[in-house]
This record gives C-alpha cells, sequence and structure tokens, in this order.
C-alpha cells in the first residue's frame, strides 16, 4: 500500500539535505577515514542510516504526489497488484533466511546496485514528468538518492569492499518503450515507487543491523526499525 | 437420325450461351468487379483500410463507379454497416477506403466485401451492380498475446465532451471482472462470449497524464488510459504589427490549454503571397517581410489539434501597423542647475524613416513639461525652467512618424539638477531671557523649503552685531539641521542676521532686533477658542508704526523644553489663525502675540490662552479633610492646579453622601450620581475657591464627599468617596472633664475604703440613740405618743419562739469581719433562732431579719432569730447579703411565699428593714395582702442592748439557751 502524503511542506529544507548529501557524497575522499584509529566506519554507516530514514520520508511525499498525478486506482491505498511485466526492477522482497544469509560485503553490494539502477528509472520518470512542480521533486528526489548513493559507496570504501563494476551491455537505460500502453507505463511508475520503498525499508534494516555490528556492545543502542505498509 | 438430333441439340446449346455474350457486350457495359481487396486494420485510429483495385478498364478510361462495402461483425452474416464510396477510378488503380470502427477493432473479427457499379453519365444505363466480392477478414486478436485480460483501445485520443466505447476481452471465462472509469464501477454489455464492451458517454478531462479506465478480475488489472483533450478555441484578439518593417509578429490569445502533452499546432498563411509559416508558440509568431515590398497581407491564423481546426483572418497594412522600438540610451547630456540637456538614440525603421519621440519631463510624479522632437537617429533635447537641485525624471517613446498607430515602450532616466544659492531667508524668531540681568537670546529658525533651499543646506550663520558698538560683530556657525542656537549678549541693543548656507553660497539674511531690557510682562491674559480650524485671533495693535506682528507658541506645551512655533504677520493683519497638525484637545496653549517696531523690535502685545477643544477633567484634586468637628468639616485641595487642566476649569463640584440618605444640606441640591446612587451637589462656581465648608452636619455621623472640577466639556472622572465621620458632641467633655472627675473620684474612693474605719472613728463614731429607733416611733405611734423610750414591757411578742438548742449547737457570730475572739467583750454580738422543725408550734413561725447597720449591739440579743448560723459558716459577714448562698435562695424563696399562700409546715420569713420602714408608711392603707396575725407580728422587735448588759461573749464552746432570753416576763404582748 501506498501512503498518499500531501504535497511536501513548503520549507521542505533543501539547503539541509544538499548539505547532508554533499557531507555524504563526500565521505569516501575524507582522509580521516582511512586512517588508522579513526572511528571506523560507525558514523558513516549511521550517516547512510539516518539519509535512509530521510529519504522514506521524502519518498512518501513525493510518491503521494505523483501517484496522485496518474490518478486511480495507481492512488487508492488498497492498490496492490501482483508484481508483473517489471522484471527489470531490481526486487527488494528477499526471503528471511536468504536475507539473514547475506554477508556485509554482499548486503552492500546489492543495495549500491538496487539504487544506482532506480536512480537510473527514476530519471526517466522525471524526463516525461508533465508537470514543472513534479519535475522539480522528481529532481530533488534524484539529488537525495544520488546521496544515498555516494553514502553506501563511502561506507563500503570504508570497510575496504570494491563497488560493485557494472557489465557491459547490462546498464540500465531508460528509454519510453513504444510497445507499452500508456496504462502498463503508469504501472511500471508505479512499481518504480514502490520498489523505491521497500529498497529504502530494507535498506535501514541492512544499515541498521550493520551499525549494530560495527558499535562496541558497551555503547551499543538499539534502533528499532518501523515498517509501514507500502 | 437419333446422332442428328443430338448433334443439333449440342450446338443450339453451345450457341445460346454465345449469343447471351453477344447480346451483353453489344448492348450494355460489362461489370467491373473490385479486386485485390485487402483489409488492414489500423489500431491508432481505430480504423478499417481497404485498399482495392479494378481491373478490366482501358488504359486511357476514367470511369466514376461507386462502390457498395458491407462491414460484418464477429460473423461475415452480422453486417454492421453499409455504405456506397463514389470515386472516379482509372485502369490499375489501387483503390483506398477507411472506415472507423466506433468499437475497438481487437475485440472482434471484421468481415468486408464490396461490389461496384459504372456511375458515369458517358455510360448508358441501366446500370448493374457486380457480384460481391469474397469476405476479407480483419482480426486483429491474432497479434494478441496470451494474457487473460485485455482492454481496448490502447491510449485513445479523444474530446472532452464525446463517446468512446471500450472493450475488453477475458481469456479466462470464470473471472469475475470488473471495470472502472477512474474509480466508478462501469456497467457494460457483453457483445460475445468472451468480449464486453462500454460506452462511456461524455467523457471529461480529469488530468494531462489521461483518464484512466481499468478493469480487474484475478490476476493484475489491465486498463488504458483515454487522454481527453479540451475543445480547442478559436484564437482571440489576433493582431500583427511591426516593429521595423522588416518583421511582422502576429499576437493572438489562444485560450484555455486543451490539456494535453502535445499541444495544438498554430501556422500562419498569407493569401497573397500564398505562403506560410508554422508558429513556435502557441500565442505569437513572425513573419519575414520580404523584399518584394508587399505592403498589405491577409493574413490566416489556423490552430489544430488532433479533432480540430480553428481559424482567424487579418488584413494587416504593413504601414498602417508599425510599432517603433522602444528609444536607447537615454541620458543628460549637461545639467546646470536651470536646464538639461537630455539625449537619446532610436532604432533605425525602414529606409531611413523618421520618428516622432515624445519627451516627457516628470517631477514629483507629475508630467510637467512635454516635447515633440522628430529624430532619425539621434535623439537631443534642451529641458528649460528646471527648478536647482531637484530631481526629475525624463521618458521618451516614439511612433511611426508617416503614420502614426502606437507609441513605442517608454525609457526613464533620472537626473538631478545642480545646486544654487537658497533663495529666501530663513525665518526667524527669538526668545530672550534674563540672567543676572543679562540678555540670553535663544534664536529660533524654521527649516527652510525645499523650493527655497536650492541644496542641500550645511550650516547656518548667525552674526551678532552690537548696535552700541559698531565694530563688535561675532559670527557663530552652526551646523545644519540645527534650528536653534543660544546666544549670550550684554545690556546692549543688538542686531543679529542669520543666514542660511549650502555648498553653492549664502541665503538672503534674517535679522532679529534685540534691546537688551527687559520686556514689559504685564500683559493681561485673554482667552481664544479653538475651532476645526485652528485658533481665531485678533488683537489691537498698539503703534502706528508696526512692521508685523509674531505670534509665538508652544506645539507641545506638556513636554518641556517648550518647541517654540511662530508666525510672522504683515502689519496690516489685527487677526490670524494658528493652526497646527500638532494641536491636540484637552491642551492648553499660551499664545504670545508680539508687535514688531520699525527697528526690528519686539514688544509683547497681548497673551492668550486657549484649547483647541476643552475637555472634561482628566482627574479629580486630592481633597483634604481639616477642621473636623461634630458639626462641620472643611475640604481642602489647594494643590490642585488650575492651569494645566485640559480645559478652563470653570469650579468644582462638592458631591455629599449621607449614611441616612436624608435630606440634602442647605445650598445643595439633591442629584443622581453616575453610579446611579443619589447625592447632594454643590455647585463652586469660582475655580480659585479651592475649600469648602460642609457645615449642619450631624454628630456621630458618616458622611462621604467627593470633589471634581468642571469645565465647559463636564465634569471630572467619578471618583471613589471619602467617608468622614463626625465625632460626638461630649466626647471633649469626656475627654477633658468627665475621665478626670472619674479618676479622681476613684482615687478618694479607694482611699475612703481602705481608710474608712478610720475615717468613721474619726469622724462620726457610732453613737447609739436610742430615741431614734423607728421601732420607738411605730410605738409611738400605736400606742402612745409619749413614749420614746422603747420598754421591754412595750414589746407584745405575737408569738413565742421556743428554741430548744440542743447541747453542742454552736452559735455563730455575725456582722463583723473579725473572728469571734477579737470580738469577744468588744462587739455586740447578734443570736439568731431559728426555728426547727421539731420545736416549731403554732400557727406558724416568725422570722424577722433586721438592720445591722442600725443597731449591732443589741440585735444579737434580738427576739427574733435572724440568720440562720449553720456551722458551714465559719466567719459570718457584716451585712445579711453576705449570707451564705443556700441560705440566700431560702430566705428569697420564703419572702415570695409569704407574699401569696403560704403552704402548711413551711416557715415564713419577713424582712424589714429598719430604714425604710416600709409597715409605718403602709399602716394606714390596709395592706392589700394583710399578713395573718397568727402568722407573724408586723414588726420585729429590736433593741439596743448595752454591752454591759450582754451575755457573755459567745465563744465555740459556750452555748446560749433561747430560755433565758425568752422569759415570760419579758414576753410582750
Amino acid at each position: 500500500m501506498l501512503p498518499v502524503a500531501g504535497e511536501p511542506a513548503a520549507g521542505d529544507s533543501w539547503g539541509m539535505l544538499a548539505c547532508l548529501c554533499t557531507v555524504l557524497w563526500q565521505l569516501p575522499a575524507v582522509p580521516a577515514l582511512n586512517r588508522t584509529g579513526d572511528p571506523g566506519p560507525g558514523p558513516s554507516i549511521q550517516k547512510t542510516y539516518d539519509l535512509t530514514r530521510y529519504l522514506e520520508h521524502q519518498l512518501r511525499s513525493l510518491a503521494g504526489t505523483y501517484l496522485n498525478y496518474l490518478g486511480p486506482p495507481f492512488n487508492e491505498p488498497d492498490f496492490n497488484p501482483p508484481r508483473l511485466g517489471v522484471e527489470t526492477l531490481p526486487k527488494a522482497t528477499v526471503n528471511l533466511e536468504v536475507w539473514r544469509s547475506l554477508n556485509d560485503k554482499l548486503r552492500l553490494t546489492q543495495n549500491y546496485e538496487a539504487y544506482s539502477h532506480l536512480l537510473c528509472y527514476l530519471r526517466g520518470l522525471n524526463r516525461q514528468a508533465a508537470t514543472a512542480e513534479l519535475r522539480r521533486s522528481l529532481a530533488h528526489f534524484c539529488t537525495s538518492l544520488q546521496g544515498l548513493l555516494g553514502s553506501i559507496a563511502g561506507v563500503m570504501a570504508a570497510l575496504g569492499y570494491p563497488l560493485p563494476q557494472p557489465l557491459p551491455g547490462t546498464e540500465p537505460t531508460w528509454a519510453p518503450g513504444p510497445a507499452h500502453s500508456d496504462f502498463l507505463q503508469k504501472m511500471d511508475d508505479f512499481w518504480l515507487l514502490k520498489e523505491l520503498q521497500t529498497w529504502l525499508w530494507r535498506s535501514a534494516k541492512d544499515f541498521n543491523r550493520l551499525k549494530k555490528k560495527m558499535q562496541p556492545p558497551a555503547t551499543a543502542v538499539t534502533l528499532h526499525l518501523e515498517a509501514r505498509g507500502f | 437420325m437419333a446422332l442428328f438430333a443430338v448433334l443439333q441439340t449440342t450446338f443450339l446449346l453451345t450457341l445460346l450461351p454465345l449469343r447471351t455474350y453477344q447480346s451483353e457486350v453489344l448492348s450494355e457495359p460489362l461489370p467491373l468487379t473490385p479486386e485485390s481487396l485487402k483489409v488492414s486494420i489500423n489500431s491508432t485510429k481505430q480504423c478499417l483500410h481497404l485498399q482495392w483495385t479494378v481491373h478490366n478498364l482501358d488504359y486511357h478510361q476514367e470511369l466514376k463507379m461507386v462502390f457498395q462495402i458491407q462491414i460484418s461483425r464477429f460473423k461475415a452474416s452480422n453486417v454492421i454497416w453499409m455504405g456506397n464510396y463514389s470515386t472516379t477510378v482509372k485502369r490499375n488503380q489501387v483503390l483506398h477506403w477507411s472506415w472507423e470502427s466506433e468499437l475497438p477493432l481487437e475485440c472482434a473479427i471484421h468481415f468486408v466485401r464490396m461490389r461496384t457499379m459504372v456511375d458515369d453519365a458517358r455510360i448508358p444505363a441501366p446500370r448493374f451492380w457486380s457480384n460481391w466480392s469474397s469476405w476479407e477478414k480483419a482480426d486483429a486478436q491474432n497479434s494478441l498475446g496470451d494474457h487473460p485480460l485485455y482492454v481496448f483501445p490502447k491510449d485513445k485520443l479523444v474530446e472532452e465532451g464525446s463517446d468512446v466505447t471500450i472493450c475488453y476481452i477475458s481469456r479466462n471465462h470464470q473471472d469475475n471482472i470488473s471495470c472502472y472509469l477512474e474509480d466508478e464501477l462501469t456497467y457494460g454489455k457483453q457483445l460475445d462470449q468472451n468480449v464486453w464492451a462500454f460506452k462511456l458517454k461524455n467523457v471529461s478531462f480529469h488530468r494531462k497524464t489521461g483518464t484512466n479506465f481499468y478493469c480487474k478480475g484475478q490476476g493484475v488489472p489491465e486498463g488504458v488510459v483515454l487522454f481527453v483533450s479540451k475543445v480547442l478555441e478559436e484564437p482571440k484578439d489576433f493582431s500583427c504589427e511591426t516593429r521595423d518593417l522588416k518583421t511582422v509578429t502576429c499576437t493572438w490569445d489562444p485560450g484555455s490549454d486543451t490539456g494535453l502533452i502535445q499541444l495544438p499546432s498554430y501556422t500562419l498563411f498569407e493569401s497573397f503571397s500564398g505562403k506560410k509559416t508554422l508558429c513556435k508558440h502557441r500565442n505569437r509568431c513572425d513573419w519575414q517581410v520580404t523584399q518584394d515590398s508587399q505592403e498589405v497581407y491577409n493574413f490566416t491564423l489556423v490552430a489544430e489539434n488532433y479533432f480540430r481546426k480553428r481559424s482567424v483572418s487579418i488584413l494587416f497594412n504593413l504601414i498602417h501597423g508599425v510599432h517603433p522600438l522602444a528609444p536607447y540610451n537615454l541620458f543628460p547630456k549637461s545639467v546646470s542647475a536651470t536646464n538639461a540637456t537630455m539625449s537619446w538614440k532610436v532604432s533605425s525603421i525602414g529606409h531611413n524613416s523618421a520618428l516622432l519621440c515624445q519627451l516627457q519631463l516628470l517631477g514629483e510624479g507629475k508630467v510637467i513639461q512635454q516635447h515633440n522632437i522628430s529624430v532619425r537617429v539621434n535623439g537631443e533635447y534642451l529641458l528649460s525652467e528646471l527648478k536647482p537641485d531637484t530631481e526629475y525624471v525624463a521618458r521618451v517613446h516614439c511612433a511611426y512618424a508617416d503614420h502614426f498607430w502606437k507609441w513605442s515602450e517608454l525609457i526613464s532616466q533620472n537626473f538631478t539638477t545642480a545646486e544654487a544659492a537658497p533663495s529666501e531667508a530663513p525665518d526667524v524668531w527669538r526668545d530672550v531671557t534674563f540672567v543676572s540681568g543679562h540678555p540670553t537670546v535663544t534664536l529660533f529658525w524654521k527649516p527652510l523649503s525645499k523650493v527655497h533651499t536650492n541644496g542641500k543646506i550645511l550650516f547656518y550663520n548667525v552674526v551678532v552685531e552690537n548696535l552700541d558698538e559698531p565694530s563688535s560683530l561675532e559670527v557663530l556657525s552652526v551646523p545644519a539641521p540645527a534650528n536653534s542656537t543660544k546666544v549670550t549678549l550684554n545690556r546692549s541693543s543688538y542686531q543679529i542676521y542669520v543666514t542660511a548656507h549650502n555648498s553653492v553660497g549664502p541665503s538672503p539674511a534674517s535679522a532679529v532686533a534685540i534691546s537688551g531690557h527687559p520686556e514689559n510682562e504685564n500683559v493681561e491674559e485673554g482667552r481664544v477658542n479653538g475651532t476645526e480650524d485652528g485658533f481665531h485671533m485678533s488683537w489691537k495693535p498698539q503703534s502706528r508704526n508696526a512692521t508685523g506682528y509674531v505670534v509665538e507658541w508652544c506645539d507641545d506645551p506638556q513636554n518641556l523644553p517648550c518647541v517654540l512655533q511662530w508666525k510672522n504677520l504683515g502689519p496690516t493683519n489685527t487677526g490670524t489663525v494658528i493652526s497646527s497638525d500638532a494641536f491636540r484637545p484637552g491642551v492648553r496653549y499660551d499664545f504670545r502675540i508680539y508687535e514688531i517696531s520699525a527697528k526690528g523690535m519686539a514688544h509683547l502685545l497681548e497673551k492668550k490662552a486657549g484649547y483647541l477643544k476643552e475637555l472634561a477633567p482628566s482627574y479629580n484634586p486630592e481633597v483634604a479633610t481639616i477642621n473636623l468637628t461634630s458639626h462641620s468639616f472643611t475640604l481642602s485641595w489647594k494643590d490642585y492646579s488650575t492651569e494645566s487642566q485640559t480645559g478652563f476649569i470653570q469650579g468644582y463640584y462638592v458631591y455629599l453622601k449621607s449614611k441616612t440618605g436624608e435630606k440634602c444640606h442647605r445650598e445643595f441640591e439633591k442629584t443622581v450620581l453616575p453610579d446611579n446612587s443619589v447625592g447632594c451637589k454643590y455647585t463652586i462656581d469660582n475655580p480659585d475657591q479651592k475649600t469648602f465648608v460642609v457645615k449642619d452636619l450631624q454628630p456621630e455621623s458618616v458622611y462621604e464627599f467627593f470633589v471634581t472640577p468642571y469645565t465647559s466639556a463636564g465634569e471630572g472622572p467619578l471618583d471613589d468617596f471619602t467617608k468622614v465621620t463626625t465625632p460626638d458632641d461630649y466626647s471633649h467633655i469626656l475627654t477633658h472633664i468627665i475621665l478626670p472627675m472619674i479618676f479622681c473620684v476613684l482615687v478618694v474612693t479607694i482611699t475612703c475604703y481602705l481608710k474608712s474605719q478610720w475615717l468613721k472613728d474619726k469622724c462620726y463614731p457610732d453613737i447609739p440613740d436610742p430615741y431614734k429607733s423607728s421601732v420607738l416611733s411605730l410605738i409611738k405611734f400605736k400606742e402612745n405618743p409619749h413614749i420614746t423610750i422603747m420598754n421591754v414591757n412595750d414589746c407584745v411578742p405575737d408569738a413565742i419562739e421556743v428554741v430548744n438548742k440542743p447541747e453542742g449547737s454552736k452559735i455563730q457570730f455575725i456582722g463583723t469581719r473579725k473572728s469571734p475572739t477579737e470580738t469577744k467583750g468588744t462587739k455586740p454580738v447578734y443570736l439568731d433562732l431559728l426555728p426547727t422543725e421539731k420545736n416549731y408550734s403554732g400557727p406558724g413561725p416568725c422570722i424577722c431579719f433586721e438592720n445591722f447597720t442600725y443597731n449591732q449591739a443589741a440585735s444579737d440579743l434580738g427576739y427574733c432569730g435572724h440568720f440562720p448560723v449553720t456551722p458551714q459558716a465559719p466567719h459570718c459577714q457584716l451585712g445579711p447579703l453576705t449570707s451564705p448562698e443556700n441560705l440566700l435562695k431560702t430566705l428569697e424563696q420564703n419572702y415570695m411565699n409569704s407574699l401569696g399562700e403560704i403552704p402548711a409546715g413551711e416557715a415564713n420569713l419577713n424582712y424589714v428593714s429598719q430604714l425604710a420602714s416600709p409597715m409605718s408608711g403602709d399602716k394606714e392603707s390596709p395592706p392589700a395582702n394583710p399578713p395573718e396575725p397568727a402568722l407573724c407580728s408586723e414588726y420585729k422587735m429590736q433593741m439596743a442592748i448595752p454591752l454591759g448588759l450582754a451575755s457573755p461573749a459567745p465563744s465555740k464552746n459556750s452555748s446560749l439557751s433561747s430560755t433565758a432570753l425568752l422569759d415570760p416576763s419579758e414576753h410582750c404582748h
């Protein structure tokens, strides 16, 4: 279920977000993070987790606006069609046992790959949006998502994991498929937003788990992730 | 023979068709059958596209033909449409024809066939339809995949208000499918086993992303998006103009948006030249003027979208529609204090055509000058009659000189003229005070108006010239924006000059003369009434040589120091109106009118005080109560100033209320107070009377008073009343006389009491006087008037009481504070004989109480017992009232009973006061309730027994028998 939220607040802090994204984007380049005796990847994991939660909040607002733009049934709270024909989107849902069995590297790699794809599709969504306000909101969100991608890359770098290299020819590209009807295109948009939100939930769990793992037990702080209906 | 017959028959049969054929060819044209009929589907437009040819035509033959077309749906026999299509056909021409289906073609198989007929005037009738072609099938479902549900038409573009038919194909017959238009459930009609159609009427615009129609069963919902376009409006306000005779720009109002992402196209046609251009904007289009010097254009604007085409035309003359571009580079070429030369440029039009430019000069937002100048490239104009140091706005616009149609846009430029010396002397006034005999002059001047400053005033020069010493000059420079300065002078005559300076130079000087001696301030003060216009005041000139008058006042007299204001008036004026925005109602303004002499000296002429509008007093005086007596008190409010009030104080109201609410005192009148209570009011009509005596009051009464001033606008606010209580009339006597007296008496009394015995002994020792006994007088009155001394024999007892005193009984001594041992042998003692029930006999006992103060020595031998002597009373008091309490009760009870019926067996007590002698006065009149003789004699015997005759002093051990006293020989009868 996608929560239909209202328009973004008028005072939505672009500046705060830009600052946060910039900081997170620059995290891998901060030499202090690579030094011995540094606080380790803990702070960057925490920031990535915070950014994930912020993006969740931001997406709720954006999805509400965009689904109203698509019209019924996509903006109906109980609209939950079977997922078909959107195999190109990275699927966030995974069996719990499989998820538990993932190691940190795989987890981070999947996150990174997923957001790389989603960001590409989201930019395509932005290009075809009809209203300027919607385009502005989508561009804002793309900037934030780009920041998250950079943040994940920073965490991976801090942990010594290499960034996944896209295979040639498998880079996601967005193209308005002529075979697609407009209705199916709207369905794809719906699924894109839904997968994005599911990924943000999953990432929040991933980073929360990683954060706990990296923190000393004495100073561990338990953060509860609240999963809400889509 | 038989063979012949067979051959003949065969020949005939062979010839028959040939005959028939020959007759048809010769007499009628051959039927032309459509061939190679192909049917294709255009899903976007939902059209069946037919394509065919007609053979059998001559190479050069062109025939007008009619094609009859039949279209069936689902099966060939279900013909849903039939119609004719007429066209001219050439040999081997491929013919095309389309049919738009209302139902989406994907939802049903369609069949098409046709036949033809020559419809050419050159071919004589009769005409015949050819045979029908075979049915051609158009099946769009072949291209569908294996999805369980399809909805058609895909992404259809419709106009708002039109009807649309939507269908779905369900492959799963068991699925319960419901369809929705947006969020509204829609009901359709089943066309086939698995095909349903929904006719949507009058579809409306929802959003740019289209109106959603979707169906859902158990699987993935499937739907279509209807892109609904609003009706394309005809362009409004279509007009054209040229800015430079090279490009024609046409503009229009396209109306409301059609609501689709695909915008309608706008094309501009010109009919004379036959050219057209596709407009890049939806409300504006540029048309390039070619070199062929076409002057008149017939423009047609065509707006077109998928559904409609709208057009609007205009005839445009190039020369009549010139709207020049705005001039540019406007600037003040040279600026002086009163002149400015403005320069600007214009864009050239055509072949060196002239423009008419209009130069406007604005001052303070208003156009004050306007000039028309013909300009080809550069414009220039000299603006004159300008004011120094003034900001102006110059603006210019141009129009085509050959044919005026429209001004260009305005361009403007601000400039400020140069400064000049101030043109007018400052308005100066002075305030002279004398400190230690030396005049101190405070000079005030008003800032020059902007008209006269001609620049920024930098400073003021004050030149003080001592007229008595012509060579003495003192120069002060006061920087702006100060508007006053103080100068201390000697006792000489002075002339003071004040000039204002800006960067260019000084203004004319303003002169003030100072005499150096105090002015005459003894001028009567008058009053002036304020009006809405201000204060109208007039004065009487004193001198014929006055050169003018000055009225001075303070704008805000409540706040010090006073900001002196003044008004200069000419010598012919004897009155003026003083007005100021600072004047407020309820504020007293004092005006001083000066007469200016020929020498420039100012003499005080009159003083006037006034209010713009009088108000009721804002506060009440603080009233003190003095001289409070029981009948009057005085109210005083001497600290109340009448000068600084909100109006001229005309007097005071004294309100008085008394608790009793009685009538008002003399000179007071009854009135209803603002709080609806009733009080008395006294009016003091003299504002200088600040005391008031309230008289004729009641002592020990509460009065409430309240004093409020009044002006012409009313009285002061209602405050709380002050309470006053008048004192008691005798309180002073009590205080000054009675209390000391009481004190003295108390002292004397206490002293006397303490020394009573001593006094008694010294002053009036007890001297028994038997001749003064009341008993004696009683006896004398009764029997023998001559008997003066009572004898025992004279006493006739009414009853004899026999006291049988048992042994051991004690005799109590009463009547002395001393103990029995102390009184032994010195004090008479009373013996009380009380009847006892045992020895009581006779009709009733008689018990008498004697007055011990009268006879104390003899009473203890008294005949009658007086007090019961109980062992519980060891100390007997002096008087009977000091007897034990139980005794008193008994006595009281018995006495009361004696006045009424006496119950049998009860003893009666009869108290006889020796001093009061009650029976002596009552003897002549019979008593209302005479006592029974048998009960008691009226008088008890009282004897004075000399101390020597007294029996031995009783003691605790002594016993006195009554028998010794009640000797029969001494018994009175």
